[in-house]
């Protein structure tokens, strides 16, 4: 499956990267003590700090990610999953058809929606709004697509995607495959729900759930970059088209780059290494120490500020 | 909290328009631009309204864009600033953006999100697809 691949490759390169940057981190530990209380000095101890500044920078946007995470959840179950009423008969009937007997909420809500939510046991939620509006056929294809972020842990999933993208801030590769596995999650969800009934409900019920809005007929779908989750969804459904992964070139380079410094700043100690000591400065301090860390601050400055962009949005948005 | 930010809490409550604002909206929809008085008129042959109260009505729909007025003499008319089907497509999108809205940041997975983002191109295709009869890809 594609979205479990996604997701493997965004666990394997944020542990690989997790790793390099965690000896680089912990090479610079034993000079840090004397950084932070006498101050630096000469160019050594201030990529130190430099170093000490993005690791902490890492640390907090990865915990920042999980409590904003764990306390929207929080606040959705409150505010939405509290209007819980008793769930219609035929929600209950196809729940049981689907092995989803028990872990069904249906909330009172004006609006058509229904999530997957929770990280151990997770269940659905489906909107008084999306059960009216929807007939058996469309709402037991919902079930489906649901049903498969149910037995994916997808919730818990997406926590953990999330929470690496924001954490290795400094390789931005990273964020993109976790938005390439957010679709990518989503599209198999689809996929699931084709195989067992057919195209025809669910892209029924994709279209009852679409605002209104006025529509064009442009006859065939042209494949462009730049697509919306629901967009590429649609591709998918009336094409059987595969989005290719597309991972920038800026994002690819930005991150060989820091993971090359990384290394680079690892093997000479940051610079504090008896090695380094004996090379000549002239080439050692930039191609070993200034170039490495140069390529680290880049990526961090370009990935740092998507972070707190992706955050500043959040903040507008609540 | 900013005045589209109030729209969309208030469209995702189900509460856009007042019954009193919908029966507004509703003749003016269907007859055109319109004074207050010709409201009252109209209106007074199913319940009894004071003019003060429908002006009131009508100055808050041109508060909340719905309406726009022109000043003719003394008095003002009114005309809809948007069609019944392009009103509905605002609310409906409001609707679909303040859920995405409040859903932010949460740990979930979800048949519908962003479904405000889809164009027309694609609304369409979608639209032939889901009116074919026959299953399978």
């Amino acid at each position: 499956m594609r979205a479990d691949r996604a997701f493997g490759l965004v666990l394997a390169l944020a542990l690989g990267s997790s790793a390099i940057l965690g000896v680089l981190l912990a090479v610079i530990i034993p000079h840090a003590d004397h950084v932070l209380r006498y101050g630096p000095d000469d160019l050594v101890d201030a990529v130190t700090l430099l170093l000490l500044v993005l690791a902490t920078c890492g640390i907090a946007l990865g915990l920042g990610s999980l409590f904003r995470q764990l306390l929207a959840t929080l606040a959705l179950i409150r505010g939405l999953v509290s209007k819980r009423v008793i769930a219609p008969r035929r929600v209950r009937r196809i729940g049981r058809e689907l092995g989803l007997d028990g872990r069904i909420d249906v909330v009172a809500d004006t609006r058509p929606f229904s999530f997957t939510y929770w990280f151990r046991r997770p269940r659905i939620c489906l909107s008084t709004a999306l059960v009216r509006r929807l007939a058996n056929d469309e709402l037991r294809a919902v079930l489906m697509h649901e049903r498969y972020h149910l037995r994916q842990r997808d919730p818990l999933r997406v926590v953990i995607a999330r929470y690496f993208a924001a954490s290795m801030y400094v390789v931005p590769v990273v964020d993109e495959l976790a938005s390439f596995y957010a679709l990518q999650k989503e599209i198999a969800a689809d996929d699931d729900a084709v195989r067992h009934f057919g195209t025809t409900p669910l892209a029924r019920a994709l279209y009852k759930l679409l605002p209104d809005a006025p529509e064009r007929e442009l006859g065939l779908l042209i494949p462009v970059t730049g697509l919306s989750v629901t967009e590429a969804r649609i591709e998918r459904l009336v094409a059987g088209r595969e989005l290719p992964m597309q991972l920038s070139p800026r994002a690819i380079a930005l991150s060989v780059g820091a993971l090359a410094g990384a290394t680079v700043l690892a093997s000479i100690g940051a610079g504090t290494s008896v090695a380094f000591a004996n090379l000549p400065p002239l080439v050692a301090v930039p191609g070993l120490l200034v170039g490495p860390a140069s390529l680290l601050f880049a990526a961090a400055v370009n990935g740092g500020a998507h972070q707190v962009r992706l955050v500043a949005g959040l903040v507008a948005r609540a | 909290m900013s005045a589209p930010l109030r729209r969309i809490r208030r469209a995702a409550a189900g509460e856009l328009l007042g019954p009193l604002e919908t029966a507004v909206m509703d003749k003016v929809w269907k007859r055109g631009p319109l004074t207050v008085r010709d409201i009252v008129d109209d209106l007074a042959r199913t319940r009894g309204l004071a003019y003060t109260t429908v002006m009131t009505v009508m100055v808050r729909l041109h508060g909340k864009g719905l309406l726009a007025r022109e000043r003719a003499g003394k008095t003002y008319v009114y005309r809809a600033a948007f069609t019944r089907d392009e009103h509905r497509a605002v609310l409906s999108r409001d609707l679909a953006r303040g859920l995405v809205s409040q859903l932010g940041d949460a740990a979930l997975a979800a048949f519908s999100a962003e479904l405000d983002e889809v164009d027309a191109t694609h609304r369409a295709a979608l639209r032939r697809l889901a009116s074919k009869r026959t299953k399978g890809r």
